[in-house]
């Protein structure tokens, strides 16, 4: 290349790095004025052209790989910028103030960081998604792994048993708990009455209620969680089982010597799986009972959200109280939990992944 | 060759950049592009959010006709059946995506939209009506559009053949006389319950922790009388004594209500027993008159189209008004480009052609004193009754603070219900329930 052409070139992409960045920074000011010019939006994204174009033409051998893997990587960074970098400072940012979801007139520090956990009701919802954690954990994958090894076994009509235990999971959680709210409130109130005279549903209070969720859900995940375990189990090396056979290894012992620890990184994906999602758990515990049931005494008083989870508090600090600001910084808190539990976690399961 | 490609990606993707980018601003210069263009046609175009999405379609007629006549498009955009409209609103907000007109209801609401909408005291509506919303500080900032009433519905033919005069039931005493005659009577009325009465929780609080609940702090009282609200409003507190002689007439309804539904059935089966002829009383209010007119009409008919009524609850002696209201406004959102447009739309709305559809299409009951046309719903009668004897009182709940029903009160009536409370039981937890909620 001749001295002159890259000095031409250095001229353009100069030229263009600087007008791209003018009319960027232009357009921002005019929209962060509030201007009603039309045209700042093709104004911003010509700019943004102009400075991909400049430091692509940019005339250096050192940096030109970087430049390009910047370039290459951007609309990825910029898109996860978008969705989930800004979202979460601006919340993080949202919870110290008393934004009402339109403005915001203080700042309030941490305040409500402070009185939230003051609140009893929301004490209460965190015990009672530690508890729901716990339960479904546990359940869930018992159940996904029980129903796995019913699908992995010679039955006739394998299919079609894996197709309808899979089935309950393609329902959405709204439409799901709509079903069984029928199912609790109408069916089983009809045969419990029949039986023992009993009209009152399992949904209206909270311990049976709370048995209500669970009960669903497993019914919704384990599904899900046995597809998971039926692809470990066939990935079990048959010369392995086949050698255990020789060995004179009956059913148990190779379900607990040999298939277990085989399978044992599918165990860690379904208990981290399980793990954070019922957590996360919002539709079912909405559509099935919405937070009711009470409880009479908690923390000297009486709490009227007995079924209430953790998201379900969350959304209705918000949407139903009206209280963006609180329920943002209970937000901000959940997302600390789940960070930290699944961290953890993994850290585990994959210490023991190596043992095995 | 390698450069080459690289240049080819490059173009590619910031081609592809490009193109996303420039859809975007395309369709935002094609949207200010239309409205220009509309308003050199001679009018705008109003977007206005409803709140009812049982009247869509009335509406959209409504706006046809507005179309025809000044050539202003008007865009209903209706939400309902669930939908947090509040919630999208603000989604709106932040998008710049604010309609011209939208719904508010509770008074939380106005707050929340504090300066942000236009002062319609000016306009020739507000003298023909005394159910718009004005806000103290920013004036007529709802306009209303429908009234609504709560009061105890009851079934005139059942009532009739029981040979008992609804206007007799003048407080607690008679209304338990009046539920004890019909309970005896009950196989040969054909009824499964003397009142159709539900706590559920998870999804008819509403129904107890507002509109029931807005008796103990309205009924009997003067519209502007704010005694009961203003003590809730401090701090959560409650006038024990007025509780109590509510708590006995909730007591009433639990041992009258129709067992199966009385702890978990939902509205659809409240609304579909009455309609059938199966309750002597409900407890719900005028709005039921469209769901038993479509949705239940086969039932309706079935038990012979029967006359409706409504009763104050008269848990003190003395308490002899029902609680009419706007349920909810319309209000103009003040940094909208249409504001007169919309003005003019709404004071158009007012007026007798719009009034005829809204009314006797939408079944609305008008707020308007001017009006002159009579909906078909079977509760227009009765409530214009009332109106004209003045015997009405507000509606204070819509002051309560946000979610109460949802998250505090309607579960206490439930476990009232469901039998973990007594009467002295609801009033303590109440009172706790409502002191926590305030403090919070």
């Amino acid at each position: 290349m001749s001295g002159q052409s890259t000095a031409g070139r250095k001229v353009l992409s100069l030229i263009l790095l600087i007008a791209g960045g003018c009319l960027l920074v232009g357009a921002l000011v005019l929209d962060f004025m509030g201007s009603p010019l039309t045209f700042r939006g093709t104004m911003l994204i010509i700019g943004a052209i102009g400075i991909i174009i400049g430091a692509y033409l940019f005339p250096t051998v050192k940096h030109h790989r970087k430049i390009i893997n910047i370039l290459f990587l951007f609309p990825l960074l910029f898109t996860f910028a978008v969705t989930v970098i800004i979202p979460l400072v601006l919340g993080v940012f949202y919870s110290l103030t008393d934004w009402n979801g339109i403005r915001f007139n203080n700042f309030l520090g941490l305040e409500n960081y402070t009185s939230m956990f003051k609140e009893p009701a929301f004490i209460w919802s965190i015990l009672i998604t530690i508890l729901f954690v716990v339960f479904n954990m546990v359940l869930v994958n018992v159940v996904g792994f029980l129903l796995a090894l019913l699908c992995t076994s010679n039955l006739k009509g394998l299919g079609f048993f894996r197709a309808s235990y899979f089935l309950p999971n393609l329902i959405g959680g709204i439409v799901l708990g709509y079903i069984w709210q029928f199912v609790f409130n109408n069916v089983l109130t009809e045969i419990t009455e029949k039986i023992s005279g009993n009209q009152a549903s399992i949904l209206s209070t909270t311990s049976t209620a709370f048995a209500g969720i669970i009960v669903v859900y497993i019914w919704q995940y384990a599904g899900y969680i046995m597809l998971i375990y039926i692809t470990g189990l066939t990935q079990v090396p048959k010369d392995v089982l086949e050698a255990s056979q020789i060995d004179g290894a009956n059913r148990i012992e190779t379900l607990f010597k040999i298939k277990i620890p085989m399978i044992a990184s599918t165990i860690t994906i379904c208990t981290f799986l399980t793990l954070t999602s019922a957590f996360k758990q919002f539709d079912v515990n909405m559509a099935l009972t919405n937070g009711s049931g009470s409880v009479a005494d908690f923390m000297g008083s009486y709490l009227t959200n007995g079924t209430q989870m953790l998201a379900l508090n969350i959304y209705n600090t918000a949407i139903s109280k009206d209280n963006y600001a609180m329920g943002q910084a209970k937000a901000v808190f959940f997302f600390i939990i789940l960070a930290v539990v699944s961290l953890v976690q993994v850290r585990i399961s994959n210490k023991k992944e190596v043992e095995m | 060759m390698k450069k080459l490609l690289a240049l080819l990606l490059t173009g590619t993707m910031v081609l592809s950049l490009g193109a996303c980018g420039g859809g975007g601003s395309d369709s935002g210069s094609g949207d200010s592009g239309s409205s220009d263009s509309g308003a050199s046609g001679g009018g705008s175009t109003l977007r206005l959010v409803n709140g009812k999405i049982e009247v869509d379609a009335q509406l959209k007629k409504l706006a046809e006709m507005y179309k025809e006549e000044t050539g202003v498009t008007v865009e209903i955009e209706s939400m309902g059946g669930g939908v947090d409209i509040q919630g999208t609103l603000k989604g709106y907000y932040q998008g710049g995506n604010m309609p011209d007109i939208f719904v508010n209801g509770a008074i939380p609401d106005f707050e929340n939209w504090e300066g942000m909408l236009v002062d319609m005291s000016d306009q020739a509506w507000v003298s023909d009506t005394d159910q718009a919303y004005v806000d103290e500080e920013y004036g007529t900032i709802g306009f209303p559009y429908t009234v609504e009433a709560i009061g105890l519905s009851y079934n005139k033919n059942i009532l009739d053949q029981a040979g008992i005069d609804p206007a007799s039931i003048t407080g607690p005493d008679s209304l338990r006389q009046a539920f004890e005659t019909l309970d005896s009577k009950k196989d040969e009325l054909g009824l499964t319950a003397v009142v159709g009465y539900c706590a559920e929780v998870a999804s008819l609080y509403w129904s107890t922790g507002n509109h029931i609940f807005a008796n103990y702090l309205d009924a009997g009282l003067d519209r502007d009388d704010t005694t009961y609200i203003d003590l809730l409003s401090d701090g959560g507190q409650i006038d024990t004594d007025r509780m109590t002689d509510f708590a006995e007439m909730i007591q009433l309804f639990n041992e009258y209500s129709d067992p199966s539904l009385l702890v978990s059935g939902t509205y659809d089966q409240q609304i579909l027993n009455f309609a059938s002829g199966k309750y002597a009383f409900v407890t719900q209010g005028s709005w039921i008159g469209a769901t038993m007119t479509s949705t239940d009409a086969e039932a309706y008919e079935a038990a012979g189209n029967f006359e409706v009524g409504m009763i104050p609850y008269t848990f003190e002696e003395g308490i002899d008004t029902i609680l009419t209201n706007a349920p909810s406004w319309w209000s103009i959102y003040s940094e909208s480009e249409n504001v007169d447009a919309a003005l003019d739309f709404l004071q158009w709305c007012s007026e007798s052609t719009a009034q005829q559809i809204l009314v006797e299409e939408a079944g609305f009951i008008s707020p308007f004193k001017s009006c002159e046309y009579v909906a078909s719903d079977p509760f227009a009668q009765t409530l214009t009754d009332w109106q004209a004897a003045g015997k009405t009182s507000a509606w204070h709940w819509l002051y309560m603070k946000e979610g109460l029903a949802q998250n505090y009160t309607g579960q206490v009536f439930g476990d009232f219900a469901a039998g973990n409370l007594d009467v002295d039981g609801f009033v303590s937890t109440m009172q706790q329930v409502l002191q926590s909620a305030y403090a919070g």
